[in-house]
């Protein structure tokens, strides 16, 4: 696990140079354009978009009918499934917020572990969100844009869908501040993973449907949305 | 007696007419009250449960497209290609590019019917416009923030950004690619050959 960070890390440095510009054609000015997100190098496009067809297949035969299964569960208690699993991602949450010196954030992410945790039993309600203690979503990745470290190039995961070289090294250093995998066995731990995503998924509205139903090219579509998405994380 | 009571009148009648002009004057509504007008009415005939299911279309859809501008949004969307293009391919792209956009988004409106919308802020800056709104779930609050222009009296939606990502972007990525591939009629055709598709397909066609 250690090793295939590390490489990935180097491979990070090495990617993360900024890509010159394209000309670019502006139309009347406007002062509240999002600032464009600079697109992403995309050097395994081939390879991406056959894990992309692969999870394609994945989620409209195996993981969106279970989800559908799911469904059978009382929405308020999926949306208490949400804020257990939720409640757990302090630890990384916080840390993030502290690497990224945000310190009334991470004082309030551990205020929030504390009131959700108890009187919020265990994490299953969120009475902390009610009380103006609001979620302040950070991950290692964030951090690493936060400190100028590009995206470095698109990656499309197996299950898990799109991260880049950045983000995925991210997330392999936010498992390691995560409470359940000391914890738990590896099959418990994918098991309660793989519940968390269905869950989420459960109480999605078909978002992926409509973009693989409506778009040209629904890859383009979805690694731009990613690219934005995260862009706007790291700016926030 | 009568008199006074003429007089009465008449000064009533002239300050109605004068807080009519008043009120013209300053009637126009900013950008986040046009958009709430717009994004009301949408709701009004989202819970109008009598309504036939092509007459609500029909109906969302003039609704929507009233506070829409396609052509600035196209023209974004498209960037240089729009300068290069002809005034054939740009009305072509602009109907082709509403059109699909209707179907698809006018479908995932319909399943927002419980969600609470919050208009929080409008930033005006000349003729352009920010309006901050927030969509509270049950699970979730999705921030979404309207991109407008003044056209007369109308602010005019261009672009909707959804955490961050703006729509317009995310087209002039994605279609930038096959532009660059395939060109504008090659785009345009793949394009038709969509809408074709899912108006045939019917309105949900769940795989």
């Amino acid at each position: 696990m250690t090793r295939i960070a590390l490489l990935l890390l180097v491979l990070l440095l090495f990617f993360s140079f900024p890509v010159a510009a394209e000309e670019e054609f502006s139309l009347e000015e406007d002062p509240f354009a999002e600032p464009e997100a600079k697109k992403i190098a995309d050097p395994l496009e081939p390879v991406n978009r056959g894990i992309f067809w692969v999870n394609d297949k994945l989620y409209i035969y195996l993981l969106k009918p279970v989800a559908k299964g799911l469904r059978v569960v009382p929405e308020p208690a999926r949306i208490s499934a949400s804020n257990f699993f939720s409640n757990l991602g302090t630890p990384a949450r916080a840390a993030n917020n502290l690497l990224q010196l945000k310190f009334a954030n991470t004082a309030g992410e551990l205020g929030r572990f504390l009131v959700n945790s108890t009187f919020g039993l265990a994490g299953l309600f969120d009475p902390a969100t009610k009380w103006g203690l609001e979620k302040k979503e950070e991950d290692l990745g964030q951090t690493l844009g936060h400190y100028g470290i590009g995206q470095g190039f698109y990656l499309v995961l197996p299950v898990l869908g799109s991260t880049s070289l950045r983000d995925g090294v991210g997330r392999i250093g936010d498992h390691f501040v995560d409470p359940l995998p000391p914890a738990l066995k590896v099959e418990e731990l994918v098991a309660l993973r793989a519940l968390d995503g269905e869950n989420e998924l459960s109480l999605d509205k078909d978002t992926y449907e409509g973009i693989r139903e409506n778009e040209l090219d629904p890859y383009l579509f979805v690694r731009d949305a990613y690219t934005q998405m995260r862009a706007g994380k790291v700016r926030k | 007696m009568r008199l006074t009571g003429m007089i009465q009148y008449r000064l009533f009648l002239w300050l109605g007419v004068f807080l009519l002009a008043a009120g013209a004057a300053s009637a126009m509504p900013g950008p986040l009250e046009q958009a709430r007008t717009t994004v009301d009415a949408v709701i009004t005939i989202l819970k109008d449960s009598a309504l036939e299911k092509a007459v609500r279309r029909e109906k969302l859809s003039s609704t929507i497209r009233a506070r829409f501008d396609f052509t600035e949004m196209s023209q974004r969307i498209l960037a240089l290609n729009w300068k290069n293009a002809s005034e054939a391919q740009r009305d072509r792209f602009v109907q082709i590019f509403s059109d699909l956009l209707e179907r698809n988004y006018i479908g995932r409106i319909e399943s927002y019917t419980d969600e609470k919308i919050d208009f929080l802020k409008e930033r005006v800056q000349g003729n352009r416009a920010a309006v901050d709104t927030v969509i509270v779930t049950k699970s979730a609050e999705i921030p979404i923030s309207y991109r407008m222009v003044q056209q007369g009296s109308e602010w005019m939606v261009y672009d909707v950004v959804i955490e961050s990502v703006s729509f317009v972007n995310n087209y002039r990525n994605s279609y930038g690619e096959i532009l660059k591939k395939e060109g504008f009629d090659g785009l345009l055709t793949r394009m038709t050959e969509k809408l074709a598709q899912l108006e045939q397909g019917g309105d949900s066609s769940q795989p």
